[in-house]
């Protein structure tokens, strides 16, 4: 029996940042890298299943990016998923969450979990679309949001809750495998201990490419993506200006910008 | 990232008298325990502050002569060149940074008690001070005036000569020269006494004579208490404070304003308990209203918007700070480089200023654990030594001293595992901001929480594991940390134990339903009923914090108290209106009487002088004294057990006792820290955790390392050409 969390490397702004020259994203230099706060909370239910189980349940986190995502990875060998799988390969790069969404997909006919934990959306980006559009790809049934789930292993469904509007609960039951997104506050995500973090820093992580996955460079990247960036940039600020001087001279500012906001009437 | 351009207005240079200060931060006058007794201490604190970006720093109050000696207190003194030469390491140093260094010069009256020059101290009148015990001082006759007037131009002429740009006259704390405006000291019924003019006569000639002397080269400041607070039997803003202002303008270069006396000066370095930043400001701006030389205005400015406001509304042309610029001797700095959420900022405990209250030992810190030890430790509030292993930490704890430990180990590059039971960082902290005026002393927690949670973001190994259950020693040794930091604070006694007995009170017991800790009171799930006493043998806040919370909810409440009440808060200078607290909410205080036991709604209190005072020996097995009658009961609803602390520290205990198994779990060492080794002050717990952060690689790191000491050097005397020999008058 076995579950897989996808889990992504966010990008977080510093509190100084550029925006790249091609005007489509930040200065790499300027974001500080974490993992999504949403996969903390997958990975820890897919580890209490674990825990709970009878008989052995293997937790695999995968994550497509380079190679800076093996420290999201380590973090959740660190609290106790047993194998974590990179998918990395230049093509990807520009991927939209439909390019990346096909790609885990590709990862989780190879490795036929039970079950697909993502996080409701990443921080950075918050399209809140890979997870489904994982599920759309596998073609397995899906539920998004969810807040509580009751599923013991091998078990051919799940029964979960979702929270609506109102504070009403949405009770229902899916058929497995599916993929889920799960929502914050669904648990309360461990903490590793300096031991597990030591030893998880000497654990592999196996590395797939797209040929591994047979999926082709074209499926990939901007071309295998159904939207893609046009620009990134701050919004001009608002005309707030600043009076300065000594009393005499902010008044005569003042006046002028009223002068020119009235229309110059004089 | 850069300063808000909204707070350029604080980054304007400013001339005063022949000087120039390069902004609007300046670090008023106040006392660290250093002098010109311990001049390397003197030189790095206050150098840091200009190294930290302000403009002006100055001494504490620095005696002119031997006529005022504030023995045991610890003040500057520049009575002769052995004290030039100490002081030119202060004005040296400041320099360096481009700085300007003042000099508070000051001249006490009774309140300076001469107890090592044994002179006789002259005063406008003959009066007993009110602050000091026993002194008294000489009426001035115009001899003695002229005579003391010179001390003031003769020291002012050694304070150039020492590198000083600022020179103060201090009038304000009721010294000397207020002393002479104030019809509080001043009875006179010449040309010095009576009508305003008069009674200015003494402060406005001193100014003319040390502004003749050393004006040209330095400003001439004067710290004027505008209001001393009595109504018309002193001095007060708007009559003699303005009038004065106005007369003596010409002959000063910077207005340093607060308001307030000596004894009861917590008026003027108010409390967070009672006063918010700015509480001065009513006072102040009535004096710029009327003087035409820069005014400074103080009030604990931490915000640099409130400053801002001060400044461009024209309440002050200069934000003076004292204890913000302890707290955060880079606060200026930290605002020119946009750095605002870095600032550690003053709570307002006043444990700074309760050193010298005590009587002059170092200045300490609660929020900044490097003041004063920068020079005798090294320690830089803003640069830390990198780490010299690939130990990693793990730091049971987050309470004052586990938070600041694991702060510091985390800027020194080692990786840290933070770990607490509760969801938040603060320990104890947490529950103490919500006693009645101790929301501020919250900004201790909030500037480690915020630091760490920065710090976690550079180094991804590290980490705050917070709502986590309790630790076990097995599962400290199995963690994975090299070095195990246990921090685990302490607790009020459940049973009575206190400094009196040194016993538990037969009785007492916090798990029954009508008998309280602090911490069941802070934790708000007890019921507690109407009728309360508090049994206090803690001489500091908790006592009276909680009759305060107690009695606003209600209750009514009586100390049984066997130890001066709140003794700690006289030299915190919350005392006077803690007491003005107790008093309007009709809390009863029954003094020097404590507690023999405890019964189902009832407490029997003794008077703790109540036996003989004739003491003869009477055989073994018997009192020397005659026993004690003077047990009576006290019927109580809730019975609240303020009696003493305990280190929570059977996590470190047990770890000593596996010793055996460190070396098989990679364990190198195990220390411990902050009230899990002794309870005490925020203040020390929080330096007990900077300190081992600073010294975990040496050898048996729990303990200290020594320190630098400044004392006298047998064979080297304080005057340059003196003589060190023993020698009598023959």
């Amino acid at each position: 029996m076995k579950l897989l969390v996808a889990v992504k490397q966010v990008a977080a702004l510093d509190e100084d940042f550029e925006i790249r020259a091609d005007g489509r994203d930040v200065e790499a230099d300027f974001l500080i890298r974490d993992v999504n706060e949403w996969d903390d909370y997958s990975l820890e239910e897919a580890l209490k299943i674990k825990e709970a189980a009878a008989s052995p349940v293997e937790v695999v986190a995968v994550s497509v990016g380079p190679e800076d995502a093996d420290e999201a990875l380590r973090k959740c060998l660190a609290k106790g998923a047993d194998r974590a799988i990179r998918v990395w390969d230049e093509a990807i790069e520009g991927s939209d969450s439909i390019a990346i969404a096909r790609v885990l997909a590709a990862v989780a006919r190879k490795e036929s979990p039970q079950m697909l934990f993502a996080g409701v959306q990443s921080s950075d980006h918050a399209f809140a679309s890979t997870g489904v559009a994982t599920a759309a790809f596998l073609d397995w049934p899906h539920a998004a949001v969810v807040a509580n789930l009751t599923y013991t292993p091998g078990g051919d469904t799940a029964v979960f809750r979702r929270e609506l509007e109102g504070g009403v609960l949405h009770e229902m039951q899916i058929e497995c495998p599916a993929v889920l997104t799960i929502q914050l506050g669904i648990n309360t995500p461990r903490y590793a201990s300096l031991r597990s973090i030591k030893q998880a820093a000497a654990k592999p992580i196996e590395v797939l490419s797209l040929q591994d996955l047979g999926i082709a460079a074209p499926d990939v990247g901007e071309s295998g993506s159904l939207s893609r960036v046009r620009r990134m940039y701050i919004p001009d600020k608002g005309r707030a200006e600043m009076i300065e001087g000594d009393v005499e001279e902010q008044a005569a500012r003042l006046a002028q910008i009223i002068k020119d906001a009235i229309g110059g009437a004089a | 990232m850069a300063r808000d351009p909204k707070h350029d207005i604080l980054f304007q240079p400013l001339k005063i008298g022949p000087k120039v200060l390069r902004n609007r931060f300046y670090q008023v006058p106040h006392c660290i325990g250093a002098g010109s007794d311990r001049p390397g201490f003197q030189a790095a604190h206050r150098s840091l502050k200009a190294e930290g970006g302000w403009a002006g720093i100055n001494t504490e109050y620095c005696s002119i002569h031997p006529e005022s000696d504030d023995t045991h207190r610890l003040s500057a003194r520049i009575w002769d060149a052995g004290d030039v030469r100490n002081l030119r390491a202060m004005t040296d140093h400041i320099h360096k940074y481009g700085a300007l260094a003042g000099v508070e010069l000051w001249y006490g009256s009774s309140h300076a008690p001469n107890m090592e020059s044994r002179a006789t101290p002259r005063g406008p009148s003959q009066y007993a001070s009110e602050f000091e015990t026993l002194t008294y001082c000489k009426e001035m006759d115009l001899d003695d005036i002229a005579m003391v007037q010179q001390y003031y131009v003769d020291a002012a002429l050694r304070s150039r000569d020492a590198g000083f740009d600022i020179v103060y006259v201090y009038g304000a704390h009721s010294y000397l020269p207020l002393q002479f405006l104030s019809p509080y000291y001043n009875k006179r019924r010449d040309g010095y006494g009576g009508s305003l003019e008069n009674r200015a006569r003494f402060w406005v000639e001193t100014l003319e004579k040390v502004r003749k002397a050393v004006g040209h080269d330095c400003a001439i400041a004067t710290r004027f208490a505008v209001d001393t607070l009595y109504g018309q039997s002193g001095v007060e803003a708007e009559r003699d404070g303005v009038k004065f202002a106005a007369m003596a303008d010409p002959l000063v270069d910077l207005w340093d304003i607060d308001v307030g006396d000596i004894a009861e000066w917590g008026e003027d370095a108010g409390p967070s308990r009672f006063y918010l930043q700015g509480h001065q400001v009513p006072w102040t701006r009535i004096i710029k209203q009327v003087v035409k030389k820069p005014v400074l205005g103080v009030g604990r400015f931490t915000d640099p918007e409130k400053m801002t406001e001060i400044v461009t509304k024209g309440f002050a042309d200069i934000i003076g700070a004292a204890r913000p610029s302890i707290s955060d001797p880079w606060l200026p700095k930290k605002i020119e480089e946009g750095r605002y959420d870095d600032i550690r900022v003053c709570i307002g405990c006043n444990v700074c200023i309760s050193r010298w209250e005590i009587g002059g030992p170092p200045m300490i810190c609660t929020q900044n654990a490097t003041a004063g030890e920068e020079y005798r430790r090294g320690w830089h509030p803003e640069k830390f030594p990198k780490k010299t292993s690939d130990d990693s930490i793990l730091v049971v704890g987050a309470g004052p001293a586990g938070s600041e430990s694991a702060r510091v180990l985390m800027e020194r590059g080692y990786t840290v595992h933070l770990y607490d039971t509760a969801q938040k960082i603060g320990g104890h902290v947490n529950s103490i901001v919500t006693l009645p005026g101790l929301g501020e002393w919250g900004y201790h927690r909030d500037y480690r929480e915020l630091q760490i949670n920065k710090l976690v973001k550079k180094n991804r190994q590290s980490q705050v594991a917070l709502g986590q259950k309790p630790m076990t020693a097995a599962a400290a040794l199995a963690y994975g940390a090299e070095k195990i930091v246990i921090a685990t604070g302490s607790a009020w006694n459940t049973d009575g134990t206190n400094c009196l007995t040194h016993d538990p009170i037969p009785g007492a017991d916090a798990s029954k339903a009508d008998q309280l800790t602090p911490e069941q009171v802070l934790e708000g799930k007890k019921p507690i009923g109407k009728r309360v006493v508090i049994l206090n043998a803690d001489t500091y806040f908790m006592a009276p914090s909680l009759a305060e919370k107690l009695a606003v909810a209600g209750h009514d409440v009586t100390i049984v108290t066997g130890v001066h009440l709140a003794n700690y808060m006289h030299f915190t200078l919350e005392y006077p209106n803690m007491m003005r607290r107790l008093h309007e909410l009709h809390i009863k205080e029954i003094q020097n009487a404590f507690c023999s036991r405890i019964e189902a709604g009832r407490l029997e209190v003794y008077d703790i002088w109540g036996e003989g005072s004739k003491r003869s020996y009477r055989g073994p097995g018997v009192l020397p004294r005659d026993p004690n009658k003077t047990q009576r009961w006290l019927d109580f609803d809730s019975l609240l057990l303020v009696t003493g602390r305990h280190s929570n520290d059977a996590l470190h205990r047990e770890l000593k006792d596996s010793k055996a198994k460190w070396a098989e779990n990679g364990v190198k060492d195990v220390y411990l820290i902050g009230d899990a080794e002794a309870p005490r002050l925020i203040a020390d717990a929080t330096f007990s955790g900077h300190r081992l952060a600073r010294e975990i690689e040496e050898a048996n790191a729990q303990f200290p390392k020594p320190y630098r000491r400044e004392v006298a050097v047998w064979g080297v005397s304080h005057m340059p050409e003196g003589s060190t020999q023993v020698e009598y008058q023959t």
